[in-house]
């Protein structure tokens, strides 16, 4: 299938790297072949206007939707719960003990670290 | 008074799903990562760089689901595995493309599983027919008032008719089309060979542009001698 004008890359051949040429998938050299195909050729130009129209509609009509706040602060916190456990389960354990050998104190470097969570 | 510091012997490393073999002392052994991060270190890491990508994990969770419930079941548990998973993960790697295979994963072995849908049809044998379509133009007169009809669909449309394609279709034009992934991630992501995505990614095209177009003429918004071929 052809536009009837004489190109150095058949119409049927851009047509079906299209999308390749859309997504930038082709190399360089590709590229420049169809760049120069398009530039020429009406009907292949505006058959890729609509790919391209299409791709852009689909990015900018699907996105945007955001986690629910809840869903943020639910991770955080057990993201939080999990650090917390594993940071117990590799800190230094500090043994305090008194005159007689008696312990007074034990903590860990966790404990006496202050927790800031951070919201958002 | 003394103070006597214990390290305690066997503790497995931080963020290893895998327990140490009993009585090691290992330290963390967790190669490519900075040595010694710490747990607290780690964890601001993570909020730093995964945290930030919460809503694109979910909106791609939404469209995979297709449910607003599933697809925070299906976001938490990616979250809580990458965040198990991240003492592994190489700075500097693709943290995005990392997430969403961790989400993909998680979606096909368990809530595709759990959802109990109708199984996609087949989607795997290469077809000539979308690249025969393709290589045809289209009537003339048809592209410009196509294009001025799919501006007018309302989100919600969109979101539907990209709902309806089959799961591969649906996943392989998303991670292309909203998310922008390469096709050499999308494979990455997808667990599929290169050709397998683009064949995906070219027949989930294709018919969403009939659906969308379908769409339109019955909204109006294109009148149907317009879309007679």
């Amino acid at each position: 299938m052809s536009c009837g004008d004489p190109h150095e890359t058949d119409c049927s051949q851009v047509l079906a790297e299209l999308w390749l040429f859309l997504d930038h998938e082709c190399d360089r050299e590709r590229r420049e072949l169809l760049q120069r195909h398009l530039d020429e050729c009406g009907p292949c130009l505006e058959e890729y206007g609509l790919e391209e129209h299409l791709k852009a509609l689909l990015a900018r009509k699907c996105r945007g939707d955001h986690a629910p706040d809840a869903l943020k602060q639910r991770l955080r916190e057990s993201i939080r719960q999990i650090m917390v456990r594993q940071a117990i389960l590799s800190a230094e354990v500090t043994v305090t003990r008194a005159e007689d050998g008696s312990i007074v104190e034990v903590s860990t470097a966790v404990e006496s670290r202050t927790w800031s969570t951070t919201e958002g | 008074m003394g103070v006597v510091a214990v390290t305690p012997a066997g503790t497995g490393a931080p963020g290893q799903p895998e327990p140490s073999p009993e009585g090691t002392v290992i330290a963390p052994n967790i190669a490519n990562q900075d040595v010694d991060e710490t747990p607290e270190q780690r964890t601001a890491r993570f909020e730093r760089d995964a945290m930030p990508l919460l809503d694109q994990l979910y909106a791609a969770a939404l469209r995979m689901t297709r449910n607003p419930a599933d697809a925070e079941d299906l976001v938490q548990e990616t979250y809580l595995k990458a965040y198990g998973a991240f003492a592994s993960f190489r700075t500097g790697t693709n943290l995005r493309a990392w997430l969403y295979r961790i989400l993909t994963n998680t979606y096909i072995n368990g809530y595709r599983k759990r959802q109990r849908q109708p199984l996609a049809q087949p989607t795997e044998e290469i077809t000539d027919w979308q690249l025969a379509r393709a290589a045809q133009h289209t009537s003339s007169g048809l592209r410009s008032a196509e294009m001025d009809a799919l501006d007018q669909l309302p989100d919600s449309d969109v979101k539907d008719a990209l709902s309806q394609l089959a799961e591969d279709f649906r996943m392989a034009v998303y991670l292309a089309d909203v998310e922008g992934f390469a096709y050499k991630e999308i494979a990455e992501i997808m667990g599929t060979p290169i050709g397998t995505v683009m064949s995906r990614l070219h027949r989930g095209r294709k018919q969403l542009r009939d659906m969308l177009t379908g769409v339109a003429r019955e909204r109006g918004f294109l009148r149907d001698a317009e879309v007679a071929s």
